[in-house]
């Protein structure tokens, strides 16, 4: 069973027991809940009477148990309505927009422009109270939230492809709204649900309290609150049952909500620490290595996991490539294959739901020393990011802050020093950035993709950082502004000496323009490494040669063409990853996975039959 | 700034207009005579001529759209009509209780935010650990407990028990000062106990989200220390979602101290509206839904000022 599944079973079961007990009060054998006995007045607990007597001597262990079934069939009651009306209103309003959308979802929000309770006082004023009265003014409460939540649902389920499948093939309105859209709606309308019946309670006993609620002499927890104020300090624990009763039912049924919701939709409240304040992911072992030969980057035997549910999966596995000073090498590799990661783990910057198995980084800096950066403490890594290391991200609308000024986030990755705004400008007009005093000044909000990538570059570079890793740098950008950027990377490796580059694409005809060696990445492993010419002319794995054969010549095209899709991280083939969807595959190939080896200087391959290919 | 502002006026001024208009018509088209329900109270069939009286005095024999306008215009000129009970002006009374509950809703408001605020960022940066748990768990329990049971709680430990503070009552600041903080701190403490915990979770959760985004990661991809991240990238993007919720409360609770009030015996206006609900005094009522309501969309005027101010984006919008 799921973890969020178990974790409900607790409030599930208490809740199932309290409406037990409200259902069963009448076959109990429980005291009249109210006859008044005046010789038993504010008696304490006993053998016939349980927890006491309350102000007219009646018991309170059954006024307890009929309060609930009062307190609960009137929240119960008041939010079918509100879920019915308001559901129906919200679909409604979201199937059909136009017209129907202003009458419904805009009335819901006029009524939501009023306080609650100032609503509940106002229906109570015009019916007078009563059960009936909460119900109905419980119900025209909590209405409008289902509508708004039903609405925003069904505008987002409207889209979706089935239904637009349905609409083609003809289904009516009312088989769509009901069959399909409905289902698909629901987790949240039953997490609203369970959340509405508590605020009903809530409200109820609060109104109930107030004397405007319940009418006595029905048992109602909200009045047997108001009834033992008058007497606490002669018996207290006449007010701390009713309380513990009422407090005890929200408590369980907003548990419930809490749980169904992190059972219903697994994203929501799980979050894990977060990762920079306590990085896990460093290994064991010393990093300082004065054996290895000196090199700018060298991965060897890098493997990442993730927990499954079935255990861990390993998203990259057993990867390794070197990128020399001065010389750019190109991650290339679908989606889904590992690449972004594997730059990602360099940094240190993993999300906290991945983790660094066993390999490698051997990183040399300024001073010589090589260390390995999987087992170097947080800390020292910290010291090497921007200033040694430093990373550009694929959308750079979101790897700028929306509320902080362009100039004071560049101005970040720069030692706090007098000039830091005149180097920041400088950095501007080093990447190209029109008006750079002005831009410095800006949000993010006012750069084009373009400028901001640019900005983000900026930063990047603000150290002359001897290693800079480009995750799809260009990916989120117009085809002209691709062309730009790719322009001012290619700039800079001629401008700043010895800057080594690893660059993440999916797009080959990107890596012929910009890199000096490829790695190509597949479902997690590096399937294939040489210099960019030689892999292009002469490819030694039949994943590298359909990539080529698909990309039409000098054309950005995704790479799309070759059939079948990457295995999914924990359905991996046993042999060969790439067998399934290989041309080449023999039988041998599903049964034993083949190693990277070396095939030339330089060169490496990770297929049994290469060979065969060349 | 300030084309974004007038905009957001208009709105404003257009909901209550839209509210005003809505009570009006939720009084006058409830099925029954506002005059034979107001005088039928007990069962007992109204006297005819008191009914035609009442309603000539209340206006209602006059056509629907006449009264509509009588009263809009008495509106514009701050003119809530005359007490059913005992022929006060309605806004006098307001005007008299108003600033009472308002100093409850803003100290508790407060209250709230200094405790709610801080304890949320660290339940959300120590997610999933001891520190969350408990914080997290004491808001839970924090948020099951109805205002009034806290309150009535708190009456009969600190009151009466304990003999620390009186069970409730007010006196004017300009009487004693002290005295009249002490007073407002046992109901704003009570108010502030559940919205504390509401500010907790909110902040938990902007907190956690924001963690999660790019800008945060492209900021440790410069070498930020994480004081400096928590500073710079975290808390004021986690602002929007607290700032919303607050003021959301802060207005669904300028109705929902009539509890509070009601409990210590505070004197503000939900105390006047029960007793208005009581009475059915329609005039009352009206004048106080209406008053409220406009607070509540001014509040919600301000949240989208704030907004401007903690986001450059939305000054553009
Ligand atoms: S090992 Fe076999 S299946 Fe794998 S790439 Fe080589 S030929 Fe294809």
């Amino acid at each position: 069973m799921r973890r969020s599944l178990r974790r409900l079973v607790l409030p599930a079961g208490l809740l199932g027991l309290i409406l037990l007990l409200a259902l069963a009060a009448p076959l109990l054998p429980l005291a009249d809940p109210v006859r008044q006995n005046i010789a038993g007045r504010l008696a304490l607990p006993s053998a016939n009477f349980w927890l006491g007597q309350d102000e007219y001597g009646r018991d309170v262990l059954s006024r307890i148990l009929w309060g609930a079934r009062v307190s609960l069939s009137v929240a119960l009651a008041a939010t079918i309505i509100a879920a019915v009306i308001g559901t129906l209103l919200g679909i409604l309003g979201g199937y059909f927009r136009k017209f129907v959308e202003l009458v419904t979802v805009r009335l819901a929000e006029v009524v939501l422009c009023f306080p609650p309770m100032l609503l509940a006082l106002l229906v109570v004023t015009l019916l007078g109270p009563g059960a009936g009265t909460l119900v109905v003014s419980l119900g025209i409460l909590f209405a409008p939230a289902f509508a708004c939540l039903a609405y925003a649902e069904t505008l987002s389920a409207r889209a979706l492809d089935y239904v637009t499948a349905q609409q083609a093939l003809g289904a009516g309105p009312g088989r769509i709204l009901l069959r399909t859209l409905l289902p698909n709606i629901a987790p949240p309308l039953i997490v609203q649900f369970s959340l509405t019946v508590a605020s009903a309670m809530v409200l109820e006993s609060g109104l109930s309290f107030l004397g405007l609620g319940v009418v006595p002499p029905s048992p109602s927890w909200g009045l047997m609150i108001r009834g033992a104020r008058a007497t606490m300090e002669q018996a207290p624990l006449l007010l701390f049952w009713p309380c513990l009763a009422l407090a005890g039912t929200v408590l369980v049924l907003n548990l419930f909500c809490d749980r169904l919701r992190d059972a219903l939709d697994p994203r929501a409240g799980g979050g894990g620490p977060a990762g920079f304040l306590r990085r896990a992911a460093a290994l064991p072992g010393p990093a300082l290595r004065k054996d290895a030969t000196p090199g700018l980057l060298r991965i060897r035997g890098l493997t990442l996991e993730i927990t499954g549910p079935r255990g861990p999966v390993a998203v990259v596995r057993d990867v390794g490539f070197s990128v020399a000073p001065g010389k750019t090498l190109a991650l290339v590799g679908e989606s889904g294959s590992g690449k972004t990661l594997t730059g990602l783990a360099v940094m240190g910057l993993l999300p906290g739901a991945v983790r660094v198995a066993s390999g490698e980084i051997l990183y040399t800096s300024r001073d010589g020393a090589t260390r390995d950066l999987l087992r170097l403490p947080e800390a020292e890594l910290r010291a090497l990011r921007g200033r040694d290391l430093s990373m550009v991200f694929q959308d750079p609308s979101s790897s700028l802050n929306p509320l902080l000024r362009i100039g004071s986030q560049v101005a970040e990755a720069l030692p706090r020093a007098p000039g830091r705004m005149a180097r920041v400008v400088e950095l501007f007009r080093q990447v190209g950035l029109p008006d750079p005093e002005g831009r410095a000044r800006a949000w993010p909000h006012a750069l084009s993709g373009g400028q901001r990538q640019r900005v983000m570059i900026a930063a990047a570079i603000a150290n002359h950082p001897r290693l800079l890793l480009a995750d799809e740098p260009t990916t989120a950008l117009d085809v002209t502004v691709q062309a730009q950027i790719l322009e001012l990377l290619a700039g800079l490796k001629r401008s700043e000496q010895g800057m080594g580059m690893v660059f993440v694409t999916h797009n080959l005809a990107v890596v012929a323009q910009i890199a000096d060696r490829v790695a190509v990445m597949y479902a997690g492993e590096v399937v294939e490494e040489g210099p960019v010419a030689e892999v292009f002319t002469a490819p030694r794995h039949p994943y590298t040669a359909a990539l080529i054969a698909a990309t039409p010549e000098g054309e950005a095209e995704r790479l799309s063409a070759i059939p079948g899709a990457v295995p999914q991280a924990w359905a991996m083939p046993a042999g060969c990853r790439f067998a399934p969807r290989c041309s080449e595959a023999r039988p041998a190939c599903a049964q034993t996975a083949p190693p990277l080896q070396s095939i030339g200087p330089g060169r490496a391959t990770r297929c049994l039959r290469w060979k065969e290919l060349a | 700034m300030l084309a974004f502002a007038a905009r957001r006026l208009a709105v404003s001024l257009a909901l209550v207009w839209v509210v005003a208009t809505l009570v009006f018509l939720v009084i006058h088209m409830i099925p029954g005579d506002p005059a034979e329900l107001l005088l039928a109270q007990g069962g007992v069939a109204p006297d005819p001529a008191l009914v035609a009286d009442l309603r000539e005095r209340l206006g209602l024999d006059q056509p629907l759209w006449t009264q509509y306008a009588t009263y809009m215009g008495g509106l514009l000129q701050g003119d809530f009509g005359l007490s059913l009970q005992d022929e006060h002006a309605v806004a006098d009374e307001i005007a008299l209780r108003l600033p009472r509950t308002l100093e409850l809703v803003a100290t508790a408001g407060l209250l709230s935010v200094l405790i709610g605020l801080p304890a949320g960022v660290l339940a959300g940066l120590r997610a999933g650990q001891l520190t969350d748990r408990i914080l997290s768990g004491i808001a839970a329990l924090a948020l099951s407990i109805p205002v009034f049971v806290i309150g009535t709680l708190a009456v009969l430990l600190l009151a009466q028990k304990l003999r620390l503070v009186s069970a409730g009552g007010y006196v004017p600041f300009a009487t004693d000062p002290l005295r009249h903080i002490g007073l407002l701190l046992m109901p704003a403490g009570t108010i502030a106990f559940g919205l504390a915990a509401v500010v907790l979770r909110v902040t938990r959760g902007a907190v956690l989200e924001v963690l999660e985004r790019e800008h945060v990661r492209a900021a440790r991809a410069r070498g930020l220390p994480a004081g400096a991240i928590i500073r710079r990238h975290v808390l004021r993007n986690s602002l929007t979602p607290v700032v919303t919720v607050v003021a959301l409360h802060l207005g669904a609770l300028l109705g929902g101290t009539v509890l509070v009030e009601f409990v210590f015996n505070w004197p503000g206006l939900s105390g006047y509206l029960v007793r208005s609900v009581e009475a059915r005094d329609y005039p009352e009522v009206m004048g106080i839904v209406l008053v409220v309501s406009a607070i509540f969309v001014l509040l919600n005027f301000l949240v989208d000022m704030l907004y401007a101010v903690i986001d450059p984006r939305v000054r553009q919008g």
